[in-house]
């Protein structure tokens, strides 16, 4: 257990394990991103009462669930990093932020662009599940520019690290905004089995893929520049010498 | 569901029209498209500088090794140092 613990932990095992994952993680994205975008463009019926706008909630709702598991993957990650100051986890945690932010981006601009039909508004500054998203969208923004703004890294690592445990607070609030505050957001639809009802069979199927796609997303992009992180900060190590020395330019 | 007909539209234009919302459903998809490309091209070019870089600072360094282990080059190497 401890032995795989320390493993897990060592930048070149991660290196080495994802070289052989990669190819299959990204093949497996291609693959579901395209059925499921094709799928909810194509062939979800018309919503009875929102038309083909219900076509924008499938990225929408995807984007915006995905966008949750950033802090807490950040809380573990700085966890790990404050107790055991394992420095993969760190490497992890920084890249995260910033994709993080980007997730948040589109769900607030998604939401906004499907607001504007069935709200008759871009945006409602009473409304908790939008303000709180706006929220976790600059929490992010600002766990990378405190990483920035400090230069002793090791620092900068711990204070990222508190920053997203305390964040965490704010995705519970996210989650259940709809329950606790009755405003425009809606809560989710419950999952039907019944065709042609609200989240029918075809929309939320269709939906779970496109969850899985940008599930699958967010692992290959944080692997690839996980890997860079790990290429610029172990660089002066033997393995990455080698491997340089074994590496056309830009390439392998 | 059969793959022909189980799509929605009758012509391209339906489709593009999207029952009247078309730009705010394209850009939906369009951000979409955006948002997965630049988060995967982006690490992909940074990679490709990154190597190209430390590349270059593993052969200065082994060229400054190689003088240094030169037992002629050593005198030069530092004579190199003091000039720059």
């Amino acid at each position: 257990m401890w032995l795989w613990f320390a493993k897990l932990g060592s930048p070149k095992w991660f290196y080495e394990l994802s070289t052989k994952w990669l190819p299959w993680l990204t093949a497996a994205m291609v693959l579901t991103l395209g059925v499921a975008t094709i799928w909810a463009l194509l062939y979800l019926p018309p919503d009875y009462q929102q038309g083909y706008t219900s076509r924008i909630l499938v990225v929408h709702v995807a984007v915006a669930g995905t966008s949750l598991a950033f802090f807490p993957l950040m809380a573990v990650a700085g966890t790990i990093t404050l107790v055991w100051k394992m420095k993969l986890a760190d490497m992890v945690a920084k890249n995260a932020a910033a994709l993080g932010a980007w997730f948040s981006f589109i769900t607030l601009a998604t939401g906004s662009l499907w607001g504007s039909v069935s709200w008759g508004t871009w945006w409602e500054w009473s409304d908790s599940r939008l303000v709180s998203m706006l929220f976790q969208f600059f929490l992010l923004l600002g766990v990378v520019s405190l990483r920035s703004a400090l230069e002793d890294s090791e620092k900068a690592a711990k204070a990222c690290a508190l920053l997203s445990i305390v964040g965490c607070i704010n995705v519970v609030v996210i989650k259940y905004s709809v329950e606790w505050w009755n405003t425009l957001h809606q809560p989710a639809s419950p999952v039907s089995m019944e065709s042609g009802s609200a989240n029918g069979p075809e929309f939320w199927i269709a939906t779970a893929l496109m969850i899985l796609g940008v599930y699958l997303f967010l692992s290959v992009s944080l692997i690839l520049s996980t890997r860079n992180e790990i290429l610029q900060r172990e660089r002066k190590a033997l393995w990455v010498q080698e491997l340089l020395a074994d590496t056309k330019s830009g390439r392998g | 569901m059969d793959l022909i007909s189980g799509i929605q539209f009758d012509s391209f234009a339906e489709f593009l029209d999207m029952g009247g919302y078309s730009f705010n459903v394209w850009a939906v998809y369009g951000l979409f498209v955006v948002f997965i490309t630049v988060n995967l091209y982006v690490p992909v070019l940074r990679r490709k500088s990154l190597i190209r870089d430390l590349k270059r600072r593993q052969t200065l360094a082994e060229q400054a090794h190689g003088a240094e282990v030169n037992s002629a080059g050593r005198h030069k190497l530092e004579e190199a140092e003091g000039n720059s």
